[in-house]
């Protein structure tokens, strides 16, 4: 084993880390890059609070070695927020008031991005599987899969 | 990188395999749930070789590294295998846990195995020796243990392609998504002519291993729905005398009621 650095592309920009590759990539995010967006909630892969967008999918962050992420490329909330997607969601998920404490809004959030991503006019069922992995605590989910309703009807041609 | 290996080719990885001591990391969506520090994993999932589905005269061969959501999405896949995989876990889970790994995790309740016994599916082993092939039903010591080497990879699993159209398939658990089985059955009945030509049944989470009892399902075969209609209470006391389910979550009589059900109901559902 060479102790090279384990690189690869978040949000936009090419790190290093010198973490181990045993590490989970939601201590690495949260610990070594300061991303407090990706929450833990877990470490069970249950919550979905540490999702994260790996090559494209969504994943739960507490479950990935950060070493079978070299070469790949992760989107946390931090990143993902400068989109234009990011701030329809951002309006549909306020219209309808659908957070209240916000432990599991930036997994939700990421959840819905690759949901619609995959299917641009989910029907609520879809809405509900897409979501599935994300628990919310407070609200219930029938705000959250409305607000993804709304998103995915505002946001035309932008997924 | 320390604590662990990202080969880019499967014979580095073989050779990484045979030299030193790693776990071999499909997904990691079951290792990362007991991370430990001191690990040194053998990543596998950027392994291109392993991560293809293809079909051939004989089998539908799935990469031992293809991932549960590349599974779902291949129009290879029969729907057996797929309304399996659809129920595990939730999308975040489906995106990076392998089939491979939930194989080797020897977990008899590994959604995906259940399929692979029912189907008598193959698995292709390698080192950087050579390879075997060996049947699914070998593959398995008891709960967490095979008979994989210490040098050797899951490569591959060989499916086969007949008899899979008319299955039957339950997960029963305590929500929709992200649950264990509290138990899971897989049955299939092919019926040509009137006259059952194969039945095959395996039942998960009940056990240290998945149990499959080809010596009972053998009672109904060449028979037609009416002979076995007249076998059903001798078939079902036969399974009732051979399915001793161990207490988990839930009572080992809760299982065994269930697995009867089940059974029960896959037959119904033929008009047995």
């Amino acid at each position: 084993m060479e102790n090279t650095p384990i690189e690869f592309n978040l949000n936009g920009s090419q790190v290093a880390s010198d973490a181990k590759a045993n590490e989970r990539l939601l201590d690495v995010l949260r610990g070594e890059f300061g991303l407090a967006g990706v929450k833990c909630g877990c470490k069970e892969g249950e919550c979905g609070a540490c999702s994260v967008i790996l090559d494209g999918l969504l994943v739960n962050s507490c479950m990935v070695a950060v070493g079978s992420i070299q070469g790949s490329s992760v989107v946390t909330i931090e990143g993902y927020r400068q989109t234009e997607r990011f701030n329809v969601l951002d309006r549909a998920y306020a219209s309808v008031s659908a957070i209240q404490c916000g432990f599991c809004i930036p997994g939700m959030v990421l959840a819905s991005e690759c949901l619609l991503a995959k299917n641009a006019q989910p029907s609520k069922e879809q809405i509900r599987q897409g979501i599935s992995g994300n628990l919310c605590r407070c609200t219930g989910y029938n705000a959250i899969v409305e607000a993804i309703d709304i998103a995915a009807r505002e946001g035309k041609g932008l997924w | 990188m320390v604590n662990g290996y990202l080969p880019a080719s499967l014979q580095q990885a073989l050779e990484i395999r045979a030299k030193e001591k790693v776990i071999p990391y499909g997904g990691g969506t079951d290792l990362m749930l007991a991370a430990d520090e001191k690990a040194v994993y053998l990543f596998l999932n950027k392994i291109l070789e392993i991560k293809t589905i293809t079909i051939d005269e004989s089998y539908i061969r799935i990469g031992a590294a293809c991932t549960f959501t590349q599974i779902l999405e291949s129009p290879l896949i029969p729907s057996i295998l797929k309304a399996a995989i659809q129920v595990i876990a939730a999308p975040g889970i489906r995106n990076v846990g392998t089939v491979g790994g939930n194989i080797c995790n020897a977990s008899p309740k590994a959604d995906s195995a259940l399929i692979f016994f029912v189907t008598q599916a193959k698995l292709r082993l390698g080192s950087s020796k050579g390879e075997r092939i060996i049947p699914i039903r070998e593959f398995y010591l008891g709960r967490n243990k095979t008979v994989l080497a210490g040098d050797e990879l899951l490569l591959e699993i060989l499916m086969p392609q007949d008899g899979l159209n008319n299955y039957y398939y339950q997960k029963v658990g305590v929500r929709n998504a992200l649950a264990i089985a509290r138990v899971s059955f897989a049955a299939l009945l092919d019926v040509q002519e009137g006259r059952i030509k194969h039945c095959s049944t395996a039942f998960g989470a009940i056990s240290d291993v998945i149990i499959c009892r080809e010596d009972i399902d053998a009672m109904l075969i060449d028979k037609t729905l009416a002979e076995a209609s007249a076998l059903k209470a001798k078939y079902l006391t036969s399974y009732d005398k051979a399915i001793n389910p161990i207490r988990g979550r839930v009572s080992a009589e809760y299982r065994k009621k269930v697995c009867l059900n089940l059974l029960g109901d896959f037959l119904a559902s033929n008009g047995i």
